[in-house]
């Protein structure tokens, strides 16, 4: 960007060919950006589901067969049910971590924050199998129940082991939505609470929660999302009767030209744009938490001797629970051979000797990947929550809702539809095929991740007092002046925030990239994760290579939070807000 | 030491020019089995780079026929067939001229080349059981030897396999039986063994993890699986049974393949002699076509050549196959695959209904036996339906081909489909509970 | 430096529907200290922030100087403007937010140092030059937002509500250096405030608006003396409204009180009548009858509403140690020295 901004008031002269506005033309660019990289790809495949599979003339029949057919009907009501009861457990779980952390002084409270993040970085494939070798109708657990009781607890079974996994996975989008809103919550609230006499769980319900409300919704909304468009986990699970394994299984199943497949992605970005959409329907107007500022959050109460050991006891209880993928894991790369027994029959570091002689690639690959998505993602994010908060842009709020639609598509989707549309596109300077260049990685996983991105970056830019830029301006600096020296300075917790949920979320997606990796050299992690997980050999460096994808986001996720915390505090008590 | 300084040098001439001459391979084999040969034949053929794209069969070839406008792959590399028929019927495969030398024509009567050309098998595959011995041993359970074994109440809830649409080798085991004992008594065969298991996988890999792991007994695999698993260490055994189908691996040359030469030199080194015993590494464990590629073989390892190796195998028909592929994935999802919960319920009342009138002499509860197991047993379409072009075609429509007329949309016919098997199973169990509740 | 005067000519400016300021007219001079007067929601800030180039844009000429600067972004008008919050960039330190506006402008290094500690050395902060704002008291964050704006030599000065932040002690001295600096710099300087103490005591002249329209520009004794209107003398300081009517001299009350004039205006309706112009005397006495309703005590004196013919009528009178005064309920006479009274039309 340059000096080229001009003033957002009309100048009054008239111009043949008005100059477009800097900021007009950056809103261009990205309005370009999403409709060639996320609207017309979904478009081409979604496009499908209204053609007659034989004459290619347009036709809704294809809905009337979804909706003649049980199967399908029973799959919505599955996804619908899974996604539901996902939403119910991550509360479950989410709940007790947000409230203890939040409320109480509580030496452990960041470190729990912290692992709480850990779950949404579990690769795919080997979360369900370690999950399977521990919570499987053979494994750990129930080899262990069975053998001193006599019984055994279908967790993993069907739909129960879909929702299982999925909340045991997803639950930290509550988590954090739900802690944030809590500690924005304005103090007095709660003591003028207290004083008309009320208190304790009664006053939680009744006044917290409510007013935490917004912040759990948002939460929750993103899991029933991740959960109604999730594919990965039904199909390792080989539950079927599920929507999004059935898009897929209709799509890439050999030699079908079968409709139904793409009715169901129809169907699924469909709804979940309507869940999206009754989420904010419901939050707007009750977004009350962040109208009371610099109340300091509520306040933290000290806890007694017994509630401490109470609070510890419910939270290593759940941590254990959240973090027992991640336990199988390390079991599993760990193990030698894991064959119907409680543990593996020895333990060895061959499988990470494997892994770093030959693996290395898919590390850098995913760092590459990753975190140009992330810089993409933040970069964007920024710029739309510029656009949309700061800007009078006509078609303004259509960005921000474009960009949040990529949440409403599944990666299968999305994937296919890059293939549709980029296939053929010969790039220039010898990059070869456009649809196997690793570039189109990066895009696809910017896209996909773009959502986390922009919330962490509009929340960061609402922090921004209005007055501050004004300052500056004044001072004669001018709009992109502004923005680089004070707007995007101001945001860096905000933005590192972001940078890292994008980061540490594509550094472990696979639905999309599986489409488009053009050749191994340009694999990702989770990608690597999945061939070697293809042979029995492969299943122990498969694990030590789940194991490195967690350390590296683990430790990204660790130093960025640690910046973050270094600008809050250097800024507490800082001026800037209007009164 | 000036040798291999030399061979650095060409190595580093050869990978500056390497843009040329890199052979582009689309494939649904594994690490284990992409690596050695990757290593192997740039040893062997320095001027090339072999680039590996993986990809499970099906991904693959949706993905050539996605990506035909502009190729950019060099070799198809799989183990189904099918798929590769898939690929010739659609112009995706080039006919080359390959040199190879000492293959014979066919092995346990199946052709181990295409007559046009087209693809070539380089190793063969059998279908086998594999189980768990840890898990055999603690459920107390015999060992299934053949099919039918796999039938027996006493397996309920210990087998897996996975969906022949998912997997084009599972797609084999499955035709096999079908064209081995007939279209009605392999179906039969195919819903009572479906009725025992404990799950159906999405991966064809998904079934050898599941035994390795312990989770289920018995798992309806290719035999690399299980003879890579049982070298890889896991308390894993491979039994053939006696009706099986020895069916190539293949590889083949895409139309209009960009280097054409390094896909034909990648070809020849795969069958050549040097090749072939690469498929003896311990990780990958595949019966070379070769025959004498045996004479290196570890002890015990099972020589299709010799007429001791399954005695029951048939002549697999590719084009009986081929003209009913996706007809016979999707009548299989949909009574087995989508339906597994319902036909379990009518297997497991049926199984128990047996057991309860087992010595008894109660006519009435044999005639619901009977009725109930003919529900289960039934069949939507004959095998004459099955393989009517009007009617199979119902599966294969594309816009290319417009003129061919068919009767019906897919989602109509599943949906019929559905409805029946749902009704059969569900009255299946009901009068099978009715016989276990007579005395 | 060249000082500008600023004129304003029929500025109009609205928030979509709602009209803010109507009309605005008016003319600032060359190193003048002008106050903005009004209530909250006046419209003070709005037209304050048109000048300096923020909110929607406004209709009507704003020059600065003979250049027309309504067509300008903010940063081209080389306005100097001192946010209500301070608006201190929190990330940056005391140096780096005073040296901001110099590196915009492309100075070189030694001459932004030179300037920033020049005008560090004026607010008399060169010692906390590297703190970071959030280090800082309110009144020290005061004077780094005074430092940052005038260290870009700005041709006027603009500051909203500047001491409202300050507590009572500090917000006097701070109008004094305030003053003083404007003096020595002799900036043009606008000053918006709601506190009508703050604009008598600092402005040469100021504008008392409400609901976005001017209602009298004038020095702050010709507005008390002469108010235009009795917005106008109700908002500085207190005023006793007595409506009635001239005649012969003298100024009817409708409530049948005399009260001679030194120069009467025909039509006029309303005479106003400050607290400390009228005397409080025992019953009897000659003047305004009426009764004691309520008394403040206010330290150096002593606040009566008294209730009369005319409506009530506040009076204050000075306090020394040992008087009582009047008591509540208690009937007594004013006596009003209304010869220069002001009167209303
Ligand atoms: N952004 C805005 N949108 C709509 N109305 C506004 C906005 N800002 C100020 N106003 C309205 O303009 C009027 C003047 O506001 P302001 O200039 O801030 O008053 P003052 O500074 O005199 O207290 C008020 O009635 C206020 O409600
Ligand atoms: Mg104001």
């Amino acid at each position: 960007m340059s000096d080229s901004f001009q003033p957002t008031r009309p100048s009054g002269r008239f111009t043949l060919f008005p100059r477009l506005s800097g900021v007009a033309l950056t809103g261009l660019l990205i309005a370009i950006f999403l409709m060639a990289f996320l609207i017309l790809p979904v478009m081409q495949v979604i496009y499908v589901a209204f053609l007659d599979a034989r004459t290619g003339a347009l036709t809704l029949q294809n809905f009337q067969d979804f909706f003649n057919t049980n199967l399908f009907r029973e799959s919505f009501v599955n996804s619908f049910y899974v996604s539901a009861m996902s939403v119910v457990f991550a509360t479950i779980i989410a709940l007790p971590l947000a409230y203890i952390t939040t409320r109480f002084t509580f030496a452990g409270a960041a470190v729990i924050q912290s692992l709480g993040f850990i779950p949404l970085i579990m690769p795919p494939f080997v979360g369900a199998v370690a999950m399977t070798l521990l919570f499987g109708r053979n494994g750990s657990l129930n080899l262990l129940l069975d053998q001193y009781f006599g019984f055994k607890i279908p967790f993993m079974e069907g739909l129960n082991g879909v929702i299982f996994v999925q909340s045991l996975h997803y639950f930290p989008f509550i988590l954090i939505n739900l802690s944030a809103s809590l500690r924005n919550i304005d103090r007095s609230m709660e003591e003028a609470a207290q004083n008309l006499g009320s208190s304790g769980l009664r006053m939680f319900r009744r006044i917290v929660f409510p007013l935490a409300m917004p912040g759990y919704l948002a939460g929750a909304a993103l899991v029933f999302i991740k959960v109604f468009d999730d594919l990965g986990t039904p199909l390792l699970l080989n539950v079927n009767n599920m929507l999004a394994p059935q898009a897929y299984l209709r799509i890439t199943g050999v030699g079908i030209n079968d409709p139904m497949g793409y009715v169901i992605s129809f169907i699924l970005v469909a709804f979940s744009v309507f869940a999206l959409w009754v989420s904010l329907l419901f939050m707007r107007g009750k977004d009350y938490a962040t109208v009371q500022k610099g109340g300091g959050g509520l306040a933290k109460r000290d806890l007694s001797q017994r509630e401490k050991v109470l609070a510890w006891g419910v939270i290593l209880f759940i941590l254990a629970l959240v973090l027992s993928p991640h336990f199988g894991l390390l079991l599993l790369a760990f193990g030698t051979i894991w064959s119907f027994s409680p543990l593996p029959d020895g333990f060895t570091l061959q499988h990470f000797g494997t892994v770093f002689t030959q693996s290395s690639q898919y590390i850098w690959n995913t760092i590459i990947y990753a975190g140009s998505a992330a810089v993409i993602d933040v970069i964007l994010g920024t710029a739309i929550a510029y656009i949309v908060l700061r800007s009078g842009l006509i078609g303004r709020k259509w960005l921000d809702y474009m960009a949040t639609a990529a949440l409403a598509v599944p990666g299968v989707v999305l994937g296919i539809g890059y293939l549709r549309m980029f296939h053929g596109v010969e790039l220039p300077f010898g990059l070869g095929q456009m649809s196997s260049f690793w570039g189109l990685i990066i895009v696809a996983l910017a896209v996909r991740r773009l959502p986390y991105a922009l919330r962490a970056c509009m929340a960061a830019l609402q922090q921004v007092a209005l007055s501050l830029e004004e300052a500056a301006e004044s001072l004669g600096a001018t709009k992109s002046s502004t923005i680089r020296r004070i707007v995007v300075p101001l945001m860096t917790g905000g933005i590192l925030a972001g940078f890292v949920t994008s980061f540490a979320t594509a550094a472990v997606e696979l639905s999309a990239t599986i489409m488009l990796v053009g050749r191994s050299s340009d694999a990702p992690l989770a990608y690597g994760i999945y061939l070697f997980m293809q042979s029995p050999s492969g299943r122990g460096a498969g694990a030590a290579l789940g194991i490195l994808a967690v350390v590296i986001v683990a430790l990204g996720t660790y130093l960025s939070q640690r910046i973050i915390e270094k600008d809050r505090n250097r800024r507490a008590a800082a001026p800037g807000t209007d009164h | 030491m000036r040798k291999i300084l030399l061979t650095t040098a060409l190595t580093l001439i050869a990978g500056a020019a390497s843009a040329a001459d890199k052979v582009v391979v689309v494939t649904s084999f594994p690490k284990d089995l992409t690596d050695p040969f990757k290593a192997a034949f740039e040893a062997a053929n320095p001027a090339y780079e072999l680039e590996v794209v993986s990809r499970n069969t099906n991904a693959s070839v949706s993905y050539l026929q996605e990506t035909r406008g502009a190729n950019t792959t060099d070799l198809f590399w799989a183990s189904a067939p099918d798929a590769f028929e898939v690929l010739k019927a659609e112009g995706l495969l080039a006919a080359v001229d390959v040199a190879a030398e000492g293959i014979p024509d066919s092995v346990g009567g199946y052709p181990i080349n295409d007559p046009a050309g087209m693809y070539f098998g380089f190793a063969a595959s059998g279908y086998g059981i594999m189980y768990n011995t840890r898990y055999v041993e603690a459920n107390n359970l015999p060992i299934a030897k053949e099919w039918e074994d796999l039938m027996r109440p006493e397996y309920n809830g210990h087998v897996a396999m996975s969906s022949p649409s998912r997997s084009g080798t599972t797609h084999l085991t499955v035709e096999t039986v079908l064209q081995g004992d007939g279209w009605d008594a392999g179906w039969a065969k195919w819903k009572w063994i479906s009725g025992n298991m404990s799950t159906v996988t999405e991966r064809s890999f998904g079934v050898p993890d599941a035994v390795n792991s312990g989770s289920t007994g018995f798992g309806i695999v290719i035999d690399f699986f299980g003879l890579a698993s049982k070298a890889s260490g896991f308390p894993v055994e491979l039994v053939y049974p006696s009706l099986t189908a020895i069916v190539p691996a293949n590889i083949g040359v895409i139309e209009n393949a960009p280097n054409a030469e390094g896909a034909k030199a990648f070809v020849e080194y795969v069958l050549s002699p040097e090749g072939q015993q690469v498929l003896l590494n311990p990780a990958i464990m595949r019966l070379p076509v070769n025959p004498a590629a045996y004479e290196t073989a570890p002890e015990g390892f099972p020589n299709p050549f010799t007429p001791e190796f399954a005695p029951g195998a048939i002549a697999f028909d590719v084009d009986l196959s081929g003209s009913r592929y996706t007809l016979v994935n999707a009548l299989f999802d949909v009574m087995i695959t989508y339906r597994m919960d319902d036909l379990r319920a009518a297997v497991a009342a049926v199984q128990q209904a047996e057991a309860a009138q087992e010595g008894k002499d109660n006519a009435e509860a044999k005639a619901l036996i009977a009725e109930a197991r003919a529900l289960v047993e039934a069949l939507p379409i004959t095998e004459a339906e099955a393989s009517d072009p009007s009617f199979a075609g119902v599966f294969q429509i594309s816009r290319d081909k417009p003129d061919v007329e068919v009767v019906g949309r897919q989602a109509e016919v599943e949906q019929a489909w559905d409805a029946f098997a749902v009704a059969n199973y569900a009255k299946a169990k009901e009068l099978a509970d009715q016989a276990a509740a007579m005395n | 430096m060249e000082k500008s005067g600023i004129r304003i000519e029929d500025l109009h400016l609205s928030f979509g529907e709602t009209t803010v300021l109507a009309g605005i007219n008016m003319e600032i001079l060359p190193g003048e200290f002008f106050a903005f007067l009004g209530p909250s929601g006046s419209g003070k800030s709005t037209l304050l922030r048109a000048i300096a180039g923020f909110g929607p844009a406004p209709r009507g000429r704003i020059l600065i100087g003979d250049r027309d600067i309504a067509d300008l972004p903010p940063w081209k008008r080389n306005v100097g403007m001192v946010f209500q919050s301070y608006a201190l960039w929190p990330h940056l330190s005391v140096r780096q937010n005073v040296a901001f506006g110099l590196e915009e402008r492309r100075l070189p290094k030694r001459e932004i140092d030179s300037k920033v500690d020049a005008a560090l050395e004026l607010v008399g902060l060169l010692q906390l030059a590297d703190r970071m704002p959030a280090q800082l008291s309110g009144g020290q964050q005061q004077r780094v937002a005074l430092a940052r704006t005038i260290a870009i030599e700005p041709q006027v000065l603009l500051l909203d509500e500047p001491l409202s932040n300050l507590d009572a002690a500090l917000r006097v001295q701070m109008r004094r250096e305030l003053l003083a600096l404007q003096r020595k710099l002799g900036l043009t300087t606008i000053f918006v405030t709601h506190d009508q103490e703050e604009a008598n005591t600092t402005s040469d002249r100021m504008a008392v608006l409400d609901g976005g329209v001017i209602q009298q520009i004038g020095t702050p004794q010709e507005l008390y003396d002469t108010p235009a209107n009795g917005f106008v003398a109700g908002f500085l300081g207190t005023a006793n409204v007595l409506k009635g009517q001239v005649s012969d001299g003298h100024f009817l009350t409708i409530g049948g009180n005399r009260l001679p004039l030194a120069c009467p205006r025909t039509g006029a309706d309303r005479i106003v009548l400050r607290p400390q112009n009228v005397t409080l005397g025992p019953a009897g006495g000659e003047g305004i009858v009426g009764t004691v309703s309520h008394r403040e005590f206010l330290g150096s004196s002593i606040r009566y509403l008294v209730d009369t013919a005319d409506g009530q009528i506040i009076v204050d009178t000075l306090h020394s140690a040992g008087q009582t005064g009047q008591e509540t309920g208690a009937t007594v006479s004013l006596r009003v020295d209304s010869l220069n009274a002001p009167l209303l039309v």
